[in-house]
């Protein structure tokens, strides 16, 4: 079990919501998890705790395909935010086009945090997925 | 007596117009009459001391002459050596009464006049010989008393006779060759006798050795006191020249020949880029006649930009001497007609290896272009469809992915759950994800109904009457949210449209209108119509929330894509709209500023079905 202090969890599909936070439940203790529709809430919620000096959420559970700001967006104004945490953010979706890998490995390449590529469906959540230092182990 | 005897005498010698003087044995002169001593310019007082034999002394043989008692002419120069005059003297013997010859009688002419002009005749027959062999250029002479035919050295020669042969009139014209040659000298000679009529014709002849030979003979004759007494004519060789010139003729037949049935346009232009040859095709494609064409520079032919281009490459290809091959270029005529070429433009050199002009090959590729053009165009479709397609495999594939992920995980869930209140949860989410997986198979299944229906009759629709039942079907809804509607579309306009697209365009853009309304303003959505270029546009305009189109222009009629907070957003309508649209031919458009509004204009196609 391992305890985070935030999560957040961006996507406008009630169910996957529903499923990532049930299956949270059995690996992570967490008293602040936080809900987002769509890009644009998430990221103005982190831009927020960012310039407020707040706890930045160690875990973000993204989806790529959302309405106002997608999961590529929100990830490009993050990077832009220049948060020295590193941060877990694993990308979740059922698209299954290659350009969306493709994208998801330029970003991975100039993105400061940890960046994990999740296909649907998913049954589990390892702790490998709410660790960062995997190299530490 | 005597005296007075003497002194008519010397009256009368004095006198004499001819120059003439009396000389004794010794030479010494006895007396001369005034015009001799003008002659040789000796004054009068001294005319004892002049001595004969000093006077004449470079005349040969003087002395014995007349020491012989002969009477005999001379012809002698008098003066210095540079200035002189010709002179011809007669000496007689002078005899007493007794007949005893006591000297000599000379009486001198001056002849200069007349060696002159012998000399004049030398000289130019001399030149004519010389001309007639150098030029080889003979000449004939027929004397018609005599019927003498007279042929110099060189129309013996040209005749291949001996210097020796002497001919006559018909053997003359027996060398010309039988047939027309012969029948045409034979009627011109006589011709030139009977009406006087000069000729100058090119014949052939057949030479002595049997060698036929291109001649051109000409004829005058020649009248004295209304007689014609003469034909004079000349005889010249020209066989070379004639079979050069046949040669050249016959080149430029073949020259002629192919650049006129070359299916490409040719042209040759001088330095200043005037046109100094033009083939066939080229007087076919400007419409003019060569003489037309010849002399002008493409200024006066084509649109000025494409002769202004033209003349650049002309001179390109002059000053670098570098041909240009197989350019594309585009002409346009004066009337607007354009023309795709394959151009080439070679340096034209003379003879002395300058630059004097250049050749122009162009081809015709409009027929090639057009089919190229066709055919990307084609390949354009082809692909704009293979992308749509593409895309829209994409979509299915994401959407049913998403629901069948969702399925798995929660039954997965169900399956671990004991909890009863948990498992009842999760059914319901389960029952929840089914209705969404309907509702995505209908939607799909619209757009692939729009695509494969394309048999779907258009019919004339009165957009205005089409609104209004459209918005009675919504009266609910609109009232609902207390909208105001706009009808100010043409009452009588008409539209070639299928019916139910036209229902799912309108419903789709004027429940958009409302789905994005500001919250700051009661909705109020305005519909008109224009025409532009024969295209029907009906636009549909709000005052809602509007769409940053700088973001998300390229993403407002895509799929699944809504982009704001909205709870009926579903983002599917406008991709049925674009599809309907696109169906029947059309487009659709979009205007938006954020917070002011947003305008739909849909394009109507009349043209196609």
């Amino acid at each position: 079990m391992k305890k985070l202090s935030s999560i957040f969890i961006v996507d406008d599909d009630p169910i996957t919501v529903f499923g990532i936070k049930r299956m949270l439940k059995p690996v992570a203790i967490c008293d602040d998890i936080q809900i987002f529709q769509n890009g644009k809430e998430a990221f103005d919620a982190l831009s927020e705790r960012h310039t407020s000096g707040k706890e930045i959420p160690a875990v973000i559970f993204l989806d790529i395909n959302m309405p106002i700001m997608d999961g590529w967006d929100f990830l490009k104004e993050m990077i832009d935010l220049d948060i020295h945490e590193r941060v877990i953010i694993n990308m979740i979706t059922s698209s299954i086009d290659p350009s969306d890998y493709q994208r998801w490995n330029d970003f991975k390449e100039r993105c400061p945090h940890q960046l994990n590529f999740k296909n649907k469906p998913i049954f589990k959540i390892e702790v490998s997925d709410l660790d960062g230092f995997h190299m530490a182990s | 007596m005597k005296a007075v005897e003497r002194i008519e005498q010397h009256f009368l010698l004095r006198q004499l117009p001819q120059a003439t003087v009396l000389v004794g044995l010794d030479g010494y002169v006895i007396d001369a009459s005034d015009s001799w001593l003008a002659l040789f310019g000796i004054p009068s007082k001294r005319i004892m001391e002049v001595n004969i034999f000093n006077l004449l002394e470079k005349v040969d043989g003087l002395k014995e002459n007349i020491a012989a008692n002969k009477t005999y002419s001379f012809r002698h120069k008098c003066g210095s050596e540079n200035e002189f005059i010709w002179l011809e003297s007669i000496i007689t013997p002078w005899y007493d009464e007794r007949e005893n010859i006591v000297g000599s009688i000379i009486q001198s002419n001056d002849i200069s006049r007349e060696a002159e002009k012998e000399l004049e005749i030398d000289r130019i027959h001399s030149i004519l010989k010389t001309k007639s062999e150098v030029a080889h250029v003979g000449y004939w002479e027929f004397d018609v008393q005599t019927e003498n035919l007279f042929w110099c050295d060189e129309t013996k020669k040209i005749h291949q006779v001996p210097l020796s042969f002497e001919p006559n009139v018909n053997e003359a014209i027996n060398f010309y060759k039988p047939g027309y040659s012969r029948n045409k000298i034979s009627m011109l000679f006589h011709k030139a006798i009977e009406e006087r009529s000069p000729f100058n014709e090119r014949l052939t002849i057949i030479t002595k050795n049997g060698e036929e030979k291109w001649i051109q003979s000409a004829g005058k004759a020649i009248v004295k006191n209304g007689e014609v007494v003469k034909v004079f004519g000349t005889f010249q060789d020209i066989h070379d020249q004639v079979m050069a010139e046949t040669k050249i003729m016959e080149n430029e037949q073949l020259l002629t020949t192919l650049i006129d049935n070359l299916p490409l346009n040719v042209f040759v232009k001088d330095l200043d880029s005037r046109k100094i040859l033009v083939n066939k095709s080229e007087c076919e494609y400007l419409e003019k006649s060569p003489k037309e064409l010849i002399g002008k520079t493409d200024y006066d032919l084509y649109d000025e930009e494409v002769a202004k281009i033209s003349r650049e490459e002309d001179l390109e290809v002059l000053k670098s001497l570098k041909p240009i091959l197989g350019k594309e270029t585009i002409s346009i005529k004066k009337d607007g007609t354009a023309t795709n070429f394959l151009t080439s433009k070679i340096p034209l050199f003379d003879l002395n290896n300058k630059v004097s002009g250049l050749i122009g090959i162009s081809m015709d590729i409009s027929s090639i272009k057009k089919k190229e053009d066709q055919l990307r165009n084609l390949i354009n479709l082809t692909s704009i469809q293979n992308k749509k397609l593409i895309n829209f495999a994409h979509i299915v594939s994401h959407n049913l992915r998403s629901h069948s992920a969702n399925f798995s995980m929660l039954l997965q869930f169900l399956k671990a759950e004991d909890n009863e209140r948990e498992r009842e949860h999760i059914i319901n989410m389960l029952t929840q994800a089914s209705d969404n997986l309907l509702e995505t198979l209908e939607n799909l299944n619209q757009v692939v109904d729009i695509n494969t229906n394309i048999n779907l009759k258009k019919e004339p629709i009165n957009i205005y009457d089409h609104i209004i039942k459209v918005r009675h079907g919504l009266t609910a809804f609109l009232e609902k949210n207390q909208v105001l509607i706009k009808n100010k579309v043409d009452q009588k306009l008409v539209v070639k449209s299928i019916p139910a697209y036209m229902d799912s365009i309108i419903m789709n853009l004027l429940t958009n209108a409302v789905k994005y309304r500001s919250p700051e303003r009661k909705p109020i959505i305005t519909l008109t119509t224009k025409k532009v270029d024969n295209k029907i546009i009906l636009s549909v305009s709000d005052n809602g929330l509007g769409i940053d189109l700088e973001r998300y222009g390229d993403k407002i009629f895509g799929m699944y894509k809504t982009f704001h907070n909205n709870k009926d957003a579903k983002g599917f309508g406008l991709y049925l709209v674009r599809n309907q649209i696109e169906a029947m031919g059309g487009k659709i458009t979009v205007n938006s500023e954020v917070d002011k509004g947003t305008t739909f204009n849909v394009y109507f196609n009349e043209k196609t079905k």
